[in-house]
C-alpha cells in the first residue's frame, strides 16, 4: 500500500529522516511513534506531498509519488490544529473538498449530512466552524478527510490537543471508523499508551530512524532495544553476563536474578556494545504472600520506596545482589496490607518474562 | 468618624480615574476636531455676504453645491480620483503584503516592513516634487523614452492631469496599504493553506477559497485608510494635477481664500464628508460577511 524505499530527507545540515524502509500494509492503523523531534511528522508529511525528501522513494500504491503534488495524491490528512477554514460553516468544511466533483446541491447536502452523521455531528452543519469545541473540530477535520474517500488517511497528532477523557473516547471513535470505512490510518503520536491503543503495527521512531516495527504486542513484551524498551512503558534494567549460548538457548547471569535460560526470541535486539542486561517489565514480578509459592523461581528483595495509586502500588525493590532498585507495580487485593518500606520480601519471578539487551 | 464630602468619594472611584486618563484627548478631539467640525456645519446653513457672513439661515449653499455643473464634476472626479487611487494601491500593496508575509523568511520580515516605510522618511511634499521631476515634460520618464528611441515627442499625458494624481498618491499611499493586508496575512493559520491543497485544490484555487477570503478584513481596512484621506487630498492635486486634475479640496481652499466665500466652502466640505461617509457605509455593507470575526 504504502512503501518507504530508503528514504532521506535533509533540512540544510539536518539529517531529518535517514534511510527509511518500511512498508504499511492497505487497511491497517499504523502508527509512527517517537519523541519529538524524532521525524514521524517529516515522515507523514512526505506521504501527503507537504515535503520532498532528498533521495529514496516514497510508494502508494505501487506509484512513485516523486513530483506529485499534494493536491493529486490519493490521501487526506487531519491536521494536529485541525486547520479548519474560520471564513466557513461545518458543512462548507466538511463540503471543501467535494467541489471538484461537480455534485448537484441535493447531491452535495446528502452527502456532507452523511459524513457528519458518520462523525456524530448530524444537524451542526450549519453553525459556524469557530463555535465549535475541540473535540466537534476533530470531528470535522475527520469527516471533511473522510467524505473523500481517500486511500489513506494521515493523522498528525489529532488527539493531543483534548483532554484525557475526550482523547480516551475519540481513540475508541478512531478505531470504530477505521474498521468502518476500511482504509488505512497513519498516525503520528508521542503518545505510546495511545499507540498500543488503537494500532494494528506501530513504527518507532528515534532520529530519523525507525527503531522497531512491529504489533503493539511484541513491541510492548519483546522490544528490540533498550531505548525501545523504556519509550514503550516502564521497563527494569539489570546487568547480565551470556554465559553461553546454543540451539536457541542462551544461559545469562543476571544481577539479582542469578543464572537463568532464556529463549533465543527473548534477545530480539543487536548488540548496542553497552554490555548485556537483562530487562522486565514492573508487572511481570510478584511480591509473594506469607507462605506463598512462587510458580516459577524466586528470589529475596528489600523494599525501598513504595507509590500507592489506588488500584495499583509501586515497589522499588532492591533484588539481593543487585546493585540499583527495580520497580515491581501490584494490583492491591482486598485483604491485602500495603507493604513498608525497609520490609524483606520474596519475589516471584519467571525466565520467560526477561528480554535480553545484549 | 469623618463623613466624607461626595467630592472626595468621586474623586476616589474609579470613574474619576478614568475620566482624568481620558480628558486629555478628549479635550483635544474636542477643541481641535468637534468645534471646528460644527462651526463648519453651522457656516454652511447660514448665508455669504461678500466679506462678512450674515446670521441668515438657508440651505442654499447646499443647493448651490449640488446643482452647479462646475462643483458636481470637480467631486465626481475627486470621487474617481480616489477610487482609482484606491483601486491601484490595494492590488499593488497585496502582492508585497503576500510576499513579505508568505516568502520572506521569518527573521527578515521586520526588515522588509522597515524598508517599506522608507518612503516616509521624506516630506510628503517633496515626494509629490519629485513626481514632477519625474512625469515632467523634460522628466526622468521622457527623456528615458526619448533617449531610447521609444517615442519622439514627450509625453504630455502624464503630468499635469488625473493621471499624475493618480500616481503620485497612489505612491504615497501605498505603505498605509501594505500593512493592514500584511497584518492580515500573517494571521492566517499556514496549515489552512495546507489542508486546502490536502482537500484536493490546487495552490491558486487554495489562494482564491482560503487566503483571500481570510486576508479580506486587510484588504477592506487598506481600502478605507487609503480612500477617505485620498478623497480630500490638497496638495498632490494642488502640484501635480494641472487645471484638470484639480480636486474638492482645492475647491474648497478656493473659496475659502479666494473668494472668501465661508458658506459655500463649508457646504461643499460637508457634502464632501457626507458623501465619503456614504460610499464608506456602502463598502463596509458589500464586504460584511468576511468581516465577522470568531467573536460575532
Amino acid at each position: 500500500m504504502i512503501a518507504f524505499q530508503d528514504v532521506h530527507k535533509y533540512y540544510g545540515d539536518y539529517h531529518a529522516l535517514r534511510g527509511i524502509t518500511a512498508t504499511i500494509r492497505a487497511g491497517e492503523f499504523f502508527s509512527l511513534l517517537g519523541p519529538s523531534g524524532c521525524g514521524k511528522t517529516t515522515l507523514l508529511r512526505t506521504i501527503a506531498g507537504f515535503e520532498g525528501i532528498s533521495s529514496g522513494a516514497v510508494m502508494i500504491d505501487g506509484k512513485n509519488m516523486a513530483g506529485v503534488p499534494a493536491n493529486k495524491r490519493p490521501t487526506n490528512m487531519v491536521f494536529q490544529s485541525y486547520a479548519i477554514f474560520p471564513h466557513l460553516t461545518v458543512a462548507e468544511n466538511v463540503g471543501f473538498g467535494l467541489r471538484r466533483a461537480g455534485l448537484s446541491k441535493d447531491e452535495m447536502a446528502k452527502r456532507v449530512g452523511d459524513a457528519l452523521e458518520m462523525v456524530g455531528l448530524a444537524g451542526y452543519g450549519a453553525r459556524a466552524a469557530h463555535a465549535l469545541s475541540g473535540g466537534q473540530r476533530q470531528r470535522v477535520a475527520l469527516a471533511r478527510a473522510l467524505i473523500l474517500k481517500p486511500k489513506v488517511l494521515l493523522l498528525d497528532e489529532p488527539l493531543s490537543a483534548l483532554d484525557k477523557k475526550m482523547r480516551e473516547q475519540m481513540q475508541v471513535e478512531l478505531i470504530r471508523l477505521q474498521r468502518q470505512v476500511g482504509i488505512t490510518f497513519i498516525l503520528v503520536t508521542h503518545d505510546q499508551e495511545e499507540a498500543l491503543v488503537m494500532s494494528d503495527r506501530i513504527a518507532v521512531m528515534f532520529e530519523g530512524e525507525i527503531a522497531q516495527l512491529a504489533d503493539p504486542e511484541t513491541l510492548y513484551r519483546r522490544p528490540s532495544s533498550r531505548r525501545v524498551a523504556d519509550f514503550i512503558g516502564t521497563m527494569n534494567f539489570l546487568p547480565a553476563k551470556i554465559l553461553s549460548e546454543a540451539g536457541g538457548k542462551i544461559e545469562v547471569e543476571a544481577e539479582g536474578f542469578g543464572r537463568a535460560t532464556v529463549e533465543a526470541d527473548q534477545a530480539p535486539g543487536a548488540a548496542s556494545g553497552d554490555g548485556a542486561a537483562v530487562g522486565f517489565r514492573p508487572e511481570t514480578l510478584t511480591i509473594l504472600f506469607e507462605g506463598q509459592q512462587a510458580t516459577d523461581r524466586e528470589a529475596t528483595a528489600v523494599i525501598e520506596e513504595v507509590v500507592y495509586f489506588g488500584d495499583m502500588t509501586y515497589y522499588d525493590v532492591r533484588l539481593d545482589g543487585a546493585k540499583t532498585s527495580t520497580r515491581i507495580s501490584m494490583r492491591n487485593v482486598f485483604g491485602r496490607p500495603v507493604l513498608e518500606i525497609g520490609a524483606k520480601t520474596r519475589i516471584s519471578w519467571s525466565p520467560g518474562a526477561l528480554v535480553l539487551f545484549r | 468618624m469623618i463623613k466624607r464630602s461626595r467630592w472626595t468619594k468621586f474623586r476616589e472611584s474609579e470613574g474619576a480615574t478614568g475620566l482624568l486618563m481620558l480628558s486629555p484627548t478628549a479635550l483635544y478631539a474636542i477643541l481641535m476636531l468637534a468645534a471646528p467640525l460644527g462651526t463648519i456645519i453651522l457656516y454652511s446653513f447660514l448665508t455669504d455676504g461678500y466679506l462678512e457672513i450674515i446670521r441668515d439661515f438657508t440651505m442654499a449653499n447646499y443647493i448651490e453645491a449640488w446643482t452647479n455643473d462646475l462643483y458636481r464634476s470637480v467631486m465626481i472626479r475627486s470621487l474617481g480620483v480616489s477610487m482609482s487611487v484606491t483601486f491601484v494601491t490595494v492590488v499593488l500593496a497585496f502582492p508585497i503584503a503576500y510576499f513579505v508575509s508568505f516568502h520572506v523568511e521569518p527573521s527578515k520580515k521586520s526588515l522588509w516592513l522597515f524598508l517599506i516605510t522608507i518612503p516616509f522618511w521624506t516630506s510628503y511634499l517633496i515626494r509629490v516634487f519629485l513626481w514632477k521631476v519625474i512625469l515632467g515634460y523634460n522628466g526622468v520618464v521622457n527623456s528615458g523614452l526619448m533617449g531610447v528611441g521609444i517615442i519622439d515627442e514627450p509625453l504630455t499625458f502624464i503630468l499635469y492631469n488625473v493621471n499624475s494624481v493618480v500616481i503620485t498618491l497612489a505612491h504615497a499611499y501605498a505603505p498605509f496599504a501594505i500593512l493592514p493586508i500584511f497584518v492580515a496575512l500573517e494571521k492566517i493559520d499556514r496549515s489552512l493553506l495546507e489542508a486546502g491543497q490536502d482537500l484536493g485544490e490546487s495552490k491558486f484555487v487554495t489562494f482564491c477559497r482560503v487566503t483571500l477570503p481570510l486576508a479580506m478584513p486587510g484588504v477592506v481596512a487598506s481600502v478605507l485608510i487609503v480612500f477617505i484621506p485620498t478623497i480630500g487630498d490638497y496638495v498632490t492635486p494642488q502640484l501635480v494635477g494641472g487645471p484638470e486634475g484639480r480636486m474638492v479640496a482645492n475647491l474648497i481652499q478656493l473659496q475659502y481664500l479666494k473668494l472668501d466665500n465661508y458658506p459655500l466652502g463649508s457646504a461643499i466640505a460637508v457634502s464632501a464628508m457626507g458623501i465619503v461617509t456614504l460610499v464608506s457605509l456602502v463598502f463596509l455593507a458589500l464586504t460584511r460577511r468576511y468581516l465577522k470575526g470568531p467573536k460575532g
